[in-house]
């Protein structure tokens, strides 16, 4: 009885905690973002070993950032700004790759592999071996036999 | 004199070659027919191996310690000027050293799975024996053609350009390789163990437990040399992160990823019989990812300061990694029938099925890495285009995998084995939950609002909590001596633990670094002052420093606090003699609640740009590192009694259940 009513303590005090977690997240959700630097972190730098512009210190990545502050500060959308890198640079520049056209497949593929292997795993669990109880008695005993012998064979290598 | 040591470092290789040939057919004879090679024989070679790699070692050691540039190495790699340490570190600086380091390493972890072969009648050993002698040729035979340190020039030059500046600027330089080639080269045991056991038709866990030691060694030093090279990205590339999803990190981490789940599924097969012919896989494509990952950072395929130089190693490496791979899984299908296990899990609310869980997610999460690593290589390949997958989508398909792993580690090594009731479950998991919530609730109040903090809080919090009840309901007492009692008894168990508490220090770290980060880029006149997370910085002055390899350029940082000088940094630029570029160096001041890191953008004698970060609890991360890596050593330091193997039960280690 006491344990029930431990039980019970622990459930409706972590659920008001969680809940106090949940609602201070919910409302403390700003819509204040630094969206130059989101776009920034979407951007390749040219000149750089596979980092965006918002990492790299080279000039080209800093003429660039000023670009993307400029334009975002004109107010322009955040699609017409990747779109003025893209039509610049080409492909190569989106860091993030859209997922449409030549890179659909490098997010479709995960998914694919995911379910697959998800899959895989419960019919692995599923499988379960036969119940043993039909079998005969004497096969019990053969069986108990078999085991025996081979048990030591392959415990010691 | 100038041509004796290049020599005898080409002689080594020779030696190392010739000798690594005859191991493999020595080897595999002594595995078909056990009386027609004496065990004596293939000892002997193995030591001809590990002579010759060591006198090429030696050799190259000499050659730079001597400033003997008429060997192409050294002309290449080195300068007189380079310090002892760096003229050291030069060894592993350049393709060819390299390749000599890794076949050293080799040579180590060939003697010591010959030192377990005590008789031919060890056919599982004799034929390990023989694939690694396979896999010494390769490399012995690369650094005998492809990438020849021991070139001899005719006309030596007077002094070399020296090791690239990047690395010939830390500390680091002289742990981070030595570790990863600890790591990427120890996976060979393990591979050469299962290929024996799929060629002698033998499944059942000889061939895992036998290799249990190399593979934690290898994946605890992987580990290690993954955390270093974060640690060395951050400390030296100056760009002020630590890990970039760069095709080279990512080499590194594939390995990694599908070692972690061999580590977790060899147990489930030790313990339960189940996964037997995934283990053969996970074990075959380990080794391979090694391959290709040295072909991803070698070749030429892509740019960063681990490939060295154009060389013609590319083709070689990626043969290799086909024959490895094609080698590897068409054995694996002729004989993968005799080798899988019949058992099953009987529920997946169980260990195993947790176990089950964490190698999806970790194959998963490989499969990822390997995608994005390879995909816009294989687009280039097929259509020419170019395009990028680059941190963003990393960050994206990694942060729920990251999330699962979590749970999994909070929730696995609590569940008992075959049946896990909720009672059970619950039981072990009231408390810890009730304080994760507390801690998420706490972080909430304290004003965090970053939905993924406060996750991974929880997560962590709720696994530490559960490790520390198992602890206190595990131990015999409450005492130090009782705990201790317990986690030297079942360090297979415990060194688990320690390892997944690592693991969630680094994800709580790497959540708060980089969704708490205050960034900020400031050009500063002399004497002119910019606050940053609450101190007042001012740019003092510009100074040169001439050392004897380089010309330093750096820059006074001063922090105040309430009007007092709390932290001057000097963030710098190196000039070297004979690169057009200077290389900076940011500067780091750490705390042990946050750092505060700054590096050069540019920088006059008048003016200076700065880019100024501040990363919470940023050293926990290497803190954390370092437990994964103690976790390793620690469930490694647990069974010596290897000599009387026949004896050791195999349940030995994880039976707290309680």
């Amino acid at each position: 009885m006491r344990s029930r009513a431990v039980n019970l303590g622990i459930v409706i005090i972590a659920m008001a905690l969680l809940a106090v977690t949940a609602v201070g997240l919910l409302i403390g959700r700003s819509g204040e973002t630094d969206r130059a630097y989101e776009l920034q972190q979407r951007l390749r730098c040219p000149v750089c070993t596979s980092v965006s512009i918002a990492e790299s210190q080279s000039d080209t990545a800093v003429a660039m950032r000023r670009v993307v502050e400029e334009q975002v500060a004109a107010g322009r959308s955040d699609k017409q700004i990747i779109e003025y890198f893209r039509a610049r640079y080409g492909d190569w520049v989106l860091i993030d790759p859209p997922a449409r056209g030549r890179t659909l497949l490098v997010w479709l593929l995960p998914a694919v592999v995911a379910l697959a292997g998800l899959a895989a795993v419960l019919a692995h669990a599923r499988r379960a071996p036969p119940p043993a109880g039909d079998l005969s008695p004497a096969d019990r005993a053969r069986v108990d036999a078999a085991l025996a012998r081979a048990r030591p064979a392959e415990e010691e290598p | 004199m100038t041509t004796a040591i290049p020599a005898a470092g080409w002689t080594g290789a020779l030696l190392g070659l010739a000798a690594s040939l005859v191991l493999a057919v020595l080897g595999f004879r002594a595995q078909r027919r056990p009386d027609a090679v004496h065990h004596r024989q293939l000892h002997r070679l193995v030591w001809l191996v590990l002579g010759g790699a060591a006198l090429s070692m030696l050799a190259l050691e000499v050659a730079l310690l001597t400033d003997n540039f008429a060997l192409a190495y050294v002309a290449e790699n080195h300068t007189r000027s380079s310090s002892l340490l760096f003229t050291i570190t030069t060894a592993w600086s350049g393709l060819g050293g390299s390749l000599v380091l890794w076949a050293l390493v080799l040579a180590g972890y060939t003697a010591v799975v010959a030192r377990q072969v005590r008789s031919t009648e060890d056919r599982l050993g004799t034929g390990a024996l023989a694939i690694m002698g396979i896999v010494g040729v390769f490399f012995f035979g690369l650094i005998t053609t492809v990438a020849n340190p021991f070139e001899i020039l005719a006309n030596p030059p007077a002094d070399g350009p020296g090791p690239n500046p990047l690395l010939r600027d830390h500390l680091l330089v002289a742990f981070h390789p030595p570790m990863l080639y600890l790591g990427y080269v120890g996976f060979t045991v393990p591979f050469a163990f299962a290929m024996s056991a799929l060629l002698l038709r033998r499944g059942g866990v000889e061939w895992l437990r036998r290799t249990r030691r190399a593979n934690l060694v290898a994946w605890s030093f992987l580990s290690g040399g993954l955390v270093l090279g974060a640690w060395w990205s951050y400390e030296v590339l100056g760009w002020g992160g630590y890990w970039a999803w760069d095709p080279v990190e990512n080499a590194a981490l594939l390995p990694w990823l599908v070692a972690t789940a061999f580590v977790h599924s060899s147990v489930v097969q030790v313990k339960r019989g189940m996964l037997q012919a995934w283990n053969f896989v996970l074990v075959i494509a380990t080794f391979a990812l090694t391959i290709f990952g040295t072909f991803l950072t070698r070749s030429a395929v892509t740019q960063s300061v681990h490939n060295f130089t154009q060389s013609g190693i590319g083709p070689p490496l990626l043969g290799f990694f086909v024959l490895v791979l094609g080698g590897g899984f068409t054995l694996f299908a002729l004989r993968g029938e005799r080798v899988a296990s019949l058992s099953r899990p009987e529920s997946l609310a169980s260990r195993e099925g947790a176990f089950l869980v964490n190698n999806l997610l970790l194959s998963l999460f490989a499969f990822v890495v390997l995608l994005g690593t390879t995909y816009p290589m294989l687009v280039e390949a097929v259509t020419g285009a170019q395009v990028s997958v680059g941190r963003p989508y990393f960050d994206r398909m990694a942060v729920p995998i990251a999330f699962g792993l979590l749970l999994a580690m909070g929730v696995g090594p609590f569940t008992p084995y075959r049946h896990a009731t909720a009672g059970v479950l619950w039981a072990r998991l009231r408390y810890p939950l009730l304080a994760a919530s507390a801690a998420a609730a706490a972080l909430v109040l304290a004003g965090v609002r970053s939905a993924g903090v406060v996750t991974v809080v929880f997560l962590a919090v709720a696994m530490a909590g559960a490790t520390v009840r198992q602890l206190a309901v595990g131990a015999p007492g409450r005492r130090p001596r009782d705990l201790l009692r317990l986690v030297t008894g079942q360090r297979a168990y415990w060194g688990g633990q320690l390892a997944h508490l690592g693991v969630a220090l680094v994800a709580v770290v790497i959540a708060v670094s980089g969704a708490m980060a205050d960034r900020a880029t400031v050009t500063l006149d002399r004497g002119e002052t910019t606050r940053f997370a609450g101190y007042s910085v001012t740019f003092e002055r510009s100074e040169q420093h001439r050392l004897p390899d380089r010309l330093v350029t750096d820059a006074h940082i001063v922090y105040r606090s309430g009007g007092k000088v709390v932290r001057v940094d000097e963030p710098r630029l190196n000039s070297f003699p004979g690169r057009p570029r200077a290389v900076g160096t940011p500067s780091v001041w750490t705390t042990p609640t946050r750092d505060i890191y700054v590096a050069l953008a540019d920088l006059q004698p008048e003016r200076v740009t700065l880019n100024l970060y501040r990363y919470p609890l940023m050293v926990w991360m290497w803190v954390g590192g370092l437990l994964v890596v103690a976790g390793g050593f620690w469930a490694l330091s647990g069974r010596i009694r290897r000599r009387d193997e026949s004896t050791v039960p195999a349940t030995e280690e994880v039976r707290s259940d309680a």
